[in-house]
C-alpha cells in the first residue's frame, strides 16, 4: 500500500518539477556522453600502412608512434622521410638518462651532438625500456628507433633468448672503440659498445655501524638486521647483489640442474653455495625490500645502517650537502659488482650511420667525462677527461667482478628462481 | 502538433539510449580491455603456436604457489591434504599467503572504515562534507609515497616511536612485517569502505525507521531491522573490493613487508619482466579466477539480499555534542572519539610525515628548496622532461574526462546487472573483470593491443596518447560506479519503475527521473572513485603516453624520486592538494543528497 503512494509521488508532476533542474543536467550529460565516447574512439586511433616505412602513412596528430618518444607530436611531421631535410636520430634509453631530479646526461648530449652534427636528436624513453623494443620486434611492429643506450649484459641475454631474429646490428665502425677498457666488453657478438659502468656496493651510515669487510662478516651477530637489499626479481641493484653472492659462493649446480658443472665460487668451497649463504643471511635478519627506492628510503630513515646501492653514493650526498660520514662505501671482499652499460644500433634503424656517428661521439674523451659525471657513473674508456677530484667521491673497487654474457645465458633466470623459492617459501 | 512530434522523437531516442550506451560500453570494453588483456592471457594456453594446458598443470602442482593444495592437484587424496592443512607446519604457498593477507587486510579495512561511515553518515559537525569528500584522498597516493609516510611514521626512528619514548613507553618494531602491510592496505582501503558505506547509509529512508519505531521497535531493534540491512550490502561491496585489491597488491608489500611476504603479483611482475609470458599469464589467470570468484560470490549475495527501499528522506543527523548525559548518548560519542585518535594515527600521521619530508632539507632543517625544485623544473626543464604543471593539467583533464565516460558506462552496466535474467552472472563477471585482472598484465596488453595495434588489410590500426589514456582510465574506474550504484538500484522498489513505465515513460527516462535520483549518493561516490582511480593510475598512463606531454602527477612523482625524498614528496603534496580540492568540488557538484 505504501508502494502505491510512493509510485504516485514519483509520477506526480509537481514533485518532479521541483528537481527538474538537476535531472535535466543529468540527462544532458548522458546524451552528450554517448556522442563523446564515439568521437573519442575515433580520435585516439591512428592507421599506418604496414610494410616499408618512410611513406607518409602516419595519420591523426598526437597519436602516431606511441613509443614514448619525447618530441611533441606534429613538431617534426614529415621530417624523417625526406632526404634533403635534417635527419632525425631517435635514441632510445631509460628515463633516468634524460630526466632525473638531480642530474642526467640527456640534455647536454642532445645539445652537444646537435651543435656538432647536422641532425636532430630525439629521445625515446618507453616505460618498459628495452623490453618495449623486444615486444615490438616480437609483435612484428617496426622498431622506430635508431639505437638503444643503456644495454646491460642481462638485457642482451634476454633479447637473444626471446627473439629469433636480430634486434641489434653489428657494431660496425665506431671511433674510439679501441679505447674501451677490455674488462667492460660484455657482448661476445660485438653489437653493444660499453659507454659507462657502475658498481654495486654497500652504502653504510658510518655513525651507526662499521660495515664488515667480507661477505662472511655480514653473518656476524653484530650485523643482525643491519642490511637492506632489494628484490633480485625486480630491481637491478638487488639482482647485482645476488649475482655477486653467486660469484662469491658458486651456484651449487642450480643452473645446470645437477647435470653438467656447477658455477664455482671465489670462496673455493664446492659444498657451500649462494643459497647456503642466503639462508644464513636471512637467519641474520637481512631485509629484502622491493625497489632500490624502497630500500634507500628505509635506509635513509635509519631502519638499518647498511643498504645495497652504488659506489657513487657520496657524489649525491656531497651535492646535497649531507654528512659524508653517513654515506660510507664498502666493497665486500674488496670487490664491486660491475654493471657496464652499452649502446647498440637497432637492426632496422633508419639512420644506422648517424647512429654510429653518435656512438663515436659518446666515446670521445670529453663526452665520456661528461656522461660519467652527469650519469654519476664511471667512463668506459681509458681516455675520458674527468676532474681530478672525481675519484674522491666516486669510488671504484680494487677488484671489479661480473658475470659474462655466456655465464648468464641459461643461468640467471634459474638462479633467481631458486633464490625466490628458498627465500619466500610460505 | 510539432511539439508532440518532437517529444515523440525524443521518446524514441530515449528509448534507444539505453541500448546505444550498452553497445558503446561493450565496444569500449572490448577495445580497451578484453582484446588487449586477451593477447597476454592467451599465452598461458598457447605456447609456440600449440594449445596446451601443461603450463597450468605444472603451476597447480607446484607447492611453492599452492602449498598443500598443490598435492590435491597432483592427485593425492583430499583427506591426506586436509590433514596436512590442519598441521601447524602447513605450507600456504604464495597464492594461499596472498589470500590470507588479503583477508586480514579486508577485516582491518572494514574495522577502520565502518566507524568513519557512522561518523560521516549520522552526525553533523562543521566540515563534515569536506571531510567526507577527502576520505578517499589516500586512495590516489602512489605506493612509494605511502611507503615514505609509513617508514617516517611507524619506523624504528619514526614519529610514533619518538612519541612513545617521550611518554616513557616502550617503542614498537612495526615495520617490515605482516601487520605493517595490513595497516598499509587499510590505509588505502578503509576509506573505500567508509565512502561506499556512507553513501548507502545516507540513502536509508528515515520514514522506514520512523515506522519501525512507531510500531514499538527500540532504537537498536530498528537499526538491526531497518538500517543494517540497507547498509550491509555496501559494507560487503567495500569488503569485496578491498579483498580483490589487496589480493592483487604489489609494490607496497615489498616496500613495507619484504620479500618473505611476496604476493602473487610480485611473481607476475618478475615473470613479465623476464619475458616468461606463459608462466606469467597462467599465474595471472589464477589470480583472476580467485578475485572474480570472490566478486561473484559477493554479487550473488547482494542479489539475494536486496532490501526493498523506496526513496530516501535521509535520517536526521545527530549533533556531536550529546543532548543529554545518558549512556546511550555518551557511549557512541566516546567510541568515536577513540576511533578518531586511531584514525588520526593511521591516516593523518603518514600523510603529515610525507608533508614534513617535503619541507625537510638534507641537513634536517626546514626548507622550501624542494618546492623551488618543482618551480625550477617547470621553468627550465627540457621539452622531453616531465614538468609539474603539465602533469597537474593532464591529471585533471584525464580524470575529468575519464569520470564523464565512466559514469554512463557504470550506470548502464549497473542497470543491466540488476535485472534478473539468464547469464547475468556472466555479464557481472565480464563487467567486473577490470578490477580483477593483474595490473601488470593490463599494461602489457595495452602495449600490444593498443599501442602496437592490429593489422587489418595492410593497415596497422593503433591507438595511444591522451584519448587512449582517458578511455583506459574510464575502463579502470567504471566498475566503481557500478558497485556504488548497483546495490541501490537492486534495492529499489520495482513498483516505482513499473508505475512510471505504465505511465508511458521510456526506460532511459525512468532511470533518469526515478532511479538515479533515488541512488544519487551512490552516483556521486562512484564519480569520486572513478576520478580517484584515474588520478592515481600509473601503468596504463606510461604505456599509452606518447611523450612528455601526456604525463600525469603520479608519473611526475616517480620521475622525481631520487636519493633525496624531497622533490618527489613535494610533488606528492601537490598531488594531495590538487586531488583533495577536486574531491570537494565533485561532492559539491553532486549536491548534498537527492531523492524524493
Amino acid at each position: 500500500m505504501t508502494n502505491a503512494t510512493d509510485a504516485t509521488r514519483a509520477a506526480d508532476p509537481s514533485a518532479r518539477r521541483a528537481e527538474s533542474g538537476s535531472k535535466r543536467s543529468t540527462r544532458r550529460r548522458f546524451l552528450s556522453l554517448g556522442g563523446t565516447a564515439g568521437a573519442l574512439a575515433l580520435a585516439g586511433c591512428s592507421a599506418e600502412r604496414t610494410g616499408d616505412d618512410g611513406g607518409d602513412g602516419s595519420a591523426a596528430d598526437g597519436s602516431g608512434g606511441a613509443d614514448g618518444s619525447n618530441e611533441s607530436a606534429g613538431a617534426d611531421d614529415g621530417s624523417d622521410g625526406g632526404d634533403e631535410e635534417t635527419p632525425t636520430l631517435t635514441v632510445a634509453t631509460y628515463t633516468n638518462f634524460i630526466d632525473a631530479p638531480s642530474v642526467s646526461p640527456g640534455e647536454w648530449l642532445k645539445d652537444e651532438f646537435e651543435s656538432r652534427v647536422d641532425a636532430e636528436l630525439e629521445w625515446a624513453t618507453p616505460d618498459n625500456e628495452l623490453n618495449y623494443y623486444i615486444e615490438r620486434a616480437a609483435s612484428g611492429v617496426a622498431v622506430d628507433a635508431d639505437l638503444y643506450v643503456g644495454l646491460t649484459t642481462e638485457d642482451l641475454v634476454r633479447v637473444d633468448d626471446r627473439l629469433d631474429g636480430d634486434l641489434f646490428a653489428e657494431r660496425g665502425d665506431v671511433d674510439g672503440f679501441d679505447d674501451v677498457r677490455d674488462g667492460l666488453l660484455f657482448d661476445p657478438f660485438d653489437r653493444a659498445v660499453p659507454f659507462d659502468t657502475g658498481y654495486v656496493s654497500l652504502v653504510y651510515d658510518g655513525t651507526a655501524a662499521e660495515a664488515p669487510e667480507t661477505f662472511e662478516g655480514l653473518l656476524a651477530d653484530e650485523h643482525a638486521g643491519a642490511l637492506i637489499a632489494q628484490n633480485p626479481g625486480g630491481s637491478s641493484t638487488g639482482r647485482s647483489f645476488l649475482l655477486h653472492t653467486i660469484h662469491r659462493f658458486g651456484d651449487g649446480g642450480v643452473a645446470s640442474d645437477g647435470e653438467g658443472e656447477a658455477v664455482a665460487g671465489g670462496d673455493g668451497d664446492p659444498d657451500y653455495d649462494y643459497l647456503d649463504y642466503w639462508a644464513e643471511l636471512q637467519a641474520n635478519d637481512v631485509r629484502v625490500l622491493g625497489s632500490w627506492e624502497d630500500a634507500y628510503t628505509a635506509w635513509s630513515n635509519g631502519e638499518a645502517p647498511m643498504v645495497v646501492s652504488y659506489s657513487t653514493d657520496q657524489v649525491f650526498a656531497a651535492d646535497a650537502g649531507e654528512d659524508l660520514e653517513r654515506h660510507q662505501i664498502r666493497f665486500l671482499n674488496d670487490q664491486g659488482y660491475a654493471n657496464p652499460e652499452g649502446m647498440a644500433v637497432f637492426a632496422d634503424a633508419d639512420e644506422p650511420e648517424l647512429a654510429r656517428e653518435f656512438m663515436s661521439f659518446v666515446l670521445e674523451p670529453e663526452v665520456q667525462g661528461e656522461i660519467a659525471q652527469r650519469n654519476v657513473a664511471f667512463p668506459a674508456t681509458d681516455t675520458a677527461t674527468l676532474p681530478d677530484d672525481y675519484a674522491e667521491l666516486a669510488q671504484e673497487p680494487a677488484e671489479p667482478v661480473t658475470f659474462t654474457y655466456d655465464e648468464l645465458r641459461g643461468s640467471v633466470s634459474e638462479w633467481v628462481d631458486a633464490w625466490e623459492r628458498q627465500y619466500a617459501g610460505n | 502538433m510539432s511539439n508532440r512530434r518532437a517529444s515523440s522523437l525524443r521518446d524514441r531516442i530515449e528509448g534507444r539510449l539505453l541500448t546505444a550506451l550498452a553497445v558503446l560500453t561493450s565496444v569500449v570494453l572490448v577495445v580497451a580491455f578484453y582484446y588487449p588483456v586477451g593477447t597476454v592471457l592467451i599465452e598461458a594456453v598457447v605456447v609456440d603456436g600449440a594449445a596446451t594446458l601443461a603450463v597450468f598443470a605444472e603451476l597447480l602442482r607446484d607447492p611453492f604457489y599452492f602449498g598443500e593444495l598443490a598435492r590435491l592437484f597432483a592427485g593425492e587424496s583430499p583427506l591426506a591434504v586436509a590433514r596436512a592443512l590442519l598441521d601447524p607446519d602447513r605450507r600456504l604457498g604464495i597464492v594461499g599467503f596472498t589470500a590470507y593477507q588479503a583477508a586480514l587486510s579486508t577485516v582491518a579495512s572494514v574495522a577502520l572504515g565502518l566507524p568513519a561511515a557512522y561518523l560521516l553518515a549520522r552526525f553533523e559537525f562543521p566540515g563534515r562534507r569536506t571531510l567526507r569528500s577527502l576520505t578517499i584522498v589516500p586512495f590516489v597516493l602512489p605506493s612509494i609515497m605511502v611507503a615514505v609516510g609509513f617508514v617516517a611514521t611507524f619506523g624504528t626512528n619514526g614519529t610514533l616511536n619518538s612519541l612513545l619514548s617521550a611518554l616513557g613507553l616502550p617503542t614498537v618494531d612495526l615495520l617490515f612485517s605482516l601487520p605493517a602491510i595490513v595497516v598499509a592496505h587499510a590505509f588505502y582501503n578503509a576509506p573505500l569502505v567508509a565512502r561506499v558505506t556512507t553513501a548507502a547509509w545516507e540513502s536509508v529512508d528515515a520514514r522506514a525507521v520512523e515506522t519501525a519505531r512507531s510500531l514499538g521497535a527500540g532504537p537498536i531493534r530498528a537499526f538491526y531491522d531497518v538500517v543494517a540491512p540497507q547498509v550491509y550490502p555496501a559494507v560487503l561491496t567495500g569488503a569485496a573490493l578491498t579483498f580483490v585489491f589487496t589480493f592483487g597488491t604489489f609494490p607496497i608489500v615489498l616496500a613495507l613487508g619484504g620479500f618473505e611476504l611476496a604476493t602473487v603479483e610480485v611473481f607476475v611482475y618478475r615473470l613479465v619482466r623476464d619475458l616468461r609470458y606463459a608462466e606469467a599469464a597462467a599465474l595471472a589467470i589464477v589470480e583472476l579466477v580467485i578475485s572474480l570468484g570472490v566478486l561473484l560470490a559477493y554479487l550473488r549475495y547482494e542479489a539475494k539480499n536486496a532490501v526493498s527501499a523506496r526513496g530516501a528522506r535521509p535520517l536526521p543527523r545527530k549533533s556531536l555534542l550529546p543532548s543529554a548525559p545518558t549512556a546511550r548518548e555518551l557511549l557512541p560519542r566516546v567510541g568515536l572519539a577513540a576511533y578518531v585518535v586511531v584514525a588520526a594515527t593511521l591516516f593523518l600521521a603518514p600523510i603529515a610525515s610525507m608533508v614534513l619530508a617535503s619541507v625537510t632539507g638534507g641537513d634536517g632543517a626546514l626548507t622550501l628548496e624542494h618546492y623551488r625544485f618543482l618551480l625550477e623544473r617547470q621553468q627550465t626543464g627540457a621539452a622531453f622532461q616531465v614538468r609539474p604543471w603539465p602533469a597537474i593539467r593532464n591529471s585533471l583533464a584525464f580524470a575529468s574526462a575519464a569520470t564523464l565516460i565512466a559514469l554512463p558506462m557504470g550506470v548502464v552496466v549497473a542497470v543491466l546487472t540488476t535485472r534478473r535474467y539468464r547469464g547475468r552472472t556472466l555479464v557481472d563477471a565480464a563487467a567486473m573483470a577490470p578490477l580483477a585482472v593483474s595490473g601488470i598484465v593490463v599494461g602489457l596488453g595495452l602495449l600490444r593491443g593498443l599501442v602496437f595495434g592490429v593489422e587489418v588489410a595492410g593497415w596497422r590500426i593503433a591507438a595511444s596518447g591522451a584519448v587512449a589514456i582517458v578511455v583506459a582510465h574510464a575502463v579502470a574506474g567504471y566498475p566503481f560506479v557500478v558497485r556504488t550504484v548497483a546495490p541501490g538500484l537492486e534495492g529499489l522498489d520495482r513498483s516505482l519503475i513499473e508505475s512510471a513505465r505504465a505511465l508511458g515513460a521510456s526506460r532511459a527516462r525512468v532511470i533518469r527521473d526515478v532511479e538515479l535520483p533515488l541512488v544519487w549518493p551512490g552516483v556521486v561516490a562512484g564519480a569520486a572513485f572513478a576520478f580517484a582511480i584515474s588520478v592515481g593510475e600509473f601503468t596504463a598512463t606510461v604505456v599509452l603516453a606518447t611523450g612528455a606531454d601526456a604525463y600525469t602527477m603520479p608519473v611526475a612523482i616517480e620521475r622525481f624520486i631520487g636519493r633525496r625524498l624531497g622533490p618527489a614528496t613535494a610533488m606528492g603534496v601537490v598531488l594531495l592538494v590538487v586531488t583533495g580540492l577536486s574531491f570537494v568540488v565533485i561532492d559539491r557538484l553532486g549536491g548534498e543528497s537527492r531523492g524524493l
